[in-house]
């Protein structure tokens, strides 16, 4: 990239109009948390990459050794959300999570 | 759903995972992996999960909330956002981050509207909100970065055609910044070519053909402006090594048809003689293919060695998937040779057959990339690779590395003079061929349009 320079007199000048486009974000604020996981549902999404095999075990064996009576629902009930078929599962995700009674959900793993 | 989530991401992806949470509008709770998962003994991995990783975690679904990103407010599309002089827009600009490092011409209104006025459509229309900033992909917004780019306005009816093809959820433009680094080329076919002076011949994937450059710079202009996929110091674009833009290929027709193949268009369902754009990933190329003889198998064995050598390693990201897409700049006097005997789908059959992997390597390849549970077996039980995939559990039976003939794409171009052709591999469902005709304005026949450079005596 060129340094910028003093400008000349007589260089002509540019009026130059902005490169990007509108923001077409509805924000949306987080869902409220739940301090004590006793007795709720947390639900596992995976996209079957990145020792997910070995990573979301060790997930729930440290949640569990906290709340012990929190219940798992594992990754392989809701379909691997990436590649192949991901518009189609992801599609299904809202429903799966409604049917096992999902109260919170862990998703992984973007590395 | 109104459910607390928390996200697993690489601390190395917590400035895209920004960048997406911004753009989705929705704020995320993380728990962050330190490193790269995929280089870590089972020691350290269980180390990072269990002293880092699980916490955050849980903190994630049991402590606060997580706050929105504060969002500022931005110009106005269209607004003039600075005037200077050339370097100073040029400095502005890049301290910005909205150019690719090069100098860019300025965007100035007298300039856009010149874009404006090659197409019938209205600056304000929007073609589809865009990851990962989640912005309008707005003829507007083409405009602008085509002017940027250092595209003629008589190319804007190419680069509408281009922005929709990318903005056609089968493209997944949202996975421009994946890590494979790939880069969308373009394609072009019909009248146009030789309209707007595009480079199908000697040479044509060299910069320096003002249609095949610019075009191909316009693409990574826009998925860095508009989409949000920046290298650093920017955010949002994770190819680990990546490439640069491709300049834009362009099809010989005029072999095509004097050999009696249809061209590349017409393969994908075109009639002869419209003007269509494909937009095609490539995260791998050949080497030159070069092949002789006056036989049609000698080019095609020729192919298929040189083909299987380059591509087989990546083509299990296209056995996760079911789909990848390799496609064949074919040389004209190549092809002129092959077509007195085959056809286009006898080629693909040719090849389809004879390029092979071994299961036992695909899984290999598979597990050192991202996926130690890679099995062909669960992918033929999912329907997502054919039956034979997993016709035997010998880990030395032969695979085809083609999943299916008709993925093949053949283009004829290149030097006519010479024995050489190319082939380039999309990368697996992220950016498999997609097309779409190219809408001319009703004042087209009046526009002007470039000339040939031709050197000075």
């Amino acid at each position: 990239m060129t340094s910028p320079k003093r400008s000349d007199i007589n260089e002509p000048r540019y009026d130059v109009l902005w490169p990007l486009s509108r923001k077409a974000v509805k924000a949306t604020a987080a869902a409220s948390r739940i301090p004590d996981l006793n007795g709720k549902t947390v639900c596992e999404l995976w996209d079957v990459i990145f020792r997910g095999e070995t990573i979301y075990p060790l997930v729930r064996e440290y949640i569990k050794a906290r709340f012990p009576r929190v219940k798992f629902v594992g990754y392989s009930e809701f379909g691997n959300f990436h590649g192949a078929r991901e518009h189609q599962v992801t599609a299904t995700l809202p429903d799966k999570l409604r049917a096992h009674g999902a109260d919170a959900a862990i998703v992984g793993i973007g590395a | 759903m109104g459910i607390p989530t928390a996200s697993i991401i690489g601390s190395a992806f917590l400035k895209q995972a920004e960048v997406i949470t911004k753009g989705l509008g929705v704020p995320l709770a993380i728990g962050v992996y330190p490193g790269a998962p995929m280089v870590d003994s089972e020691e350290d991995l269980k180390r990072k999960v269990e002293e880092v990783l699980a916490p955050g975690l849980l903190k994630g679904l049991t402590g606060d909330a997580p706050l929105a990103a504060d969002s500022k407010v931005e110009p106005a599309p269209g607004q003039v956002v600075f005037s200077g002089s050339f370097d100073e827009v040029q400095e502005h600009f890049y301290r910005q981050l909205w150019t690719d490092g090069l100098p860019i011409a300025p965007p100035t209104r007298e300039r856009v509207d010149a874009f404006l006025a090659c197409t019938d459509r209205k600056p304000e229309d929007v073609i589809r909100v865009v990851a990962q900033e989640g912005r309008e992909a707005s003829i507007l917004s083409i405009a602008v970065n085509g002017v940027m780019a250092g595209c003629r306005p008589e190319y804007m009816p190419v680069l509408i055609a281009v922005i929709e093809a990318m903005c056609d959820p089968l493209f997944r433009i949202e996975d421009c910044g994946s890590t494979p680094g790939w880069e969308p080329a373009v394609i072009v076919n019909g009248p146009i070519v030789k309209e707007l002076d595009f480079n199908y011949g000697q040479g044509m994937m060299r910069v320096g053909r003002q249609a095949n450059s610019s075009v191909g710079r316009f693409v990574r202009m826009f998925l860095r402006n508009i989409c949000g996929f920046r290298i650093p110091p920017g955010a949002g674009d994770k190819g680990s090594i990546a490439q640069s833009f491709l300049v834009a290929m362009a099809e010989d027709e005029d072999s095509a048809r004097e050999i009696g193949w249809p061209t590349f268009a017409e393969d994908r369902g075109f009639a002869a003689g419209e003007n269509v754009v494909t937009v095609h990933s490539v995260v791998s190329i050949t080497s030159p293919m070069y092949s002789a003889g006056a036989r049609a198998i000698e080019h095609v064995q020729q192919w298929a060695e040189i083909i299987g050598g380059s591509f087989t390693y990546w083509a299990h990201t296209g056995f996760k998937t079911g789909l990848w897409s390799p496609l064949i700049v074919a040389g004209p006097s190549i092809a002129g040779v092959i077509a007195r005997e085959w056809s286009k789908d006898e080629v693909r059959r040719y090849l389809y057959e004879h390029i092979k992997v071994t299961a036992e390597r695909a899984t290999h390849y598979a597990r050192m990339t991202s996926t130690p549970t890679f099995s062909l077996e669960n992918l033929v039980k999912d329907g997502i690779l054919p039956p034979e995939y997993a016709a035997s559990s010998d880990p030395q039976r032969l695979l085809n590395v083609i999943i299916k003939p008709e993925m093949v794409g053949i283009l004829i171009a290149g030097d006519p003079g010479r024995n050489q052709s190319r082939a380039y591999m999309s990368n697996h469902v992220q950016g498999p061929p997609t097309s779409r005709r190219v809408e001319l304005p009703r004042s087209w026949a009046r526009l002007p349009k470039p000339r040939a450079a031709t050197p000075s005596a």
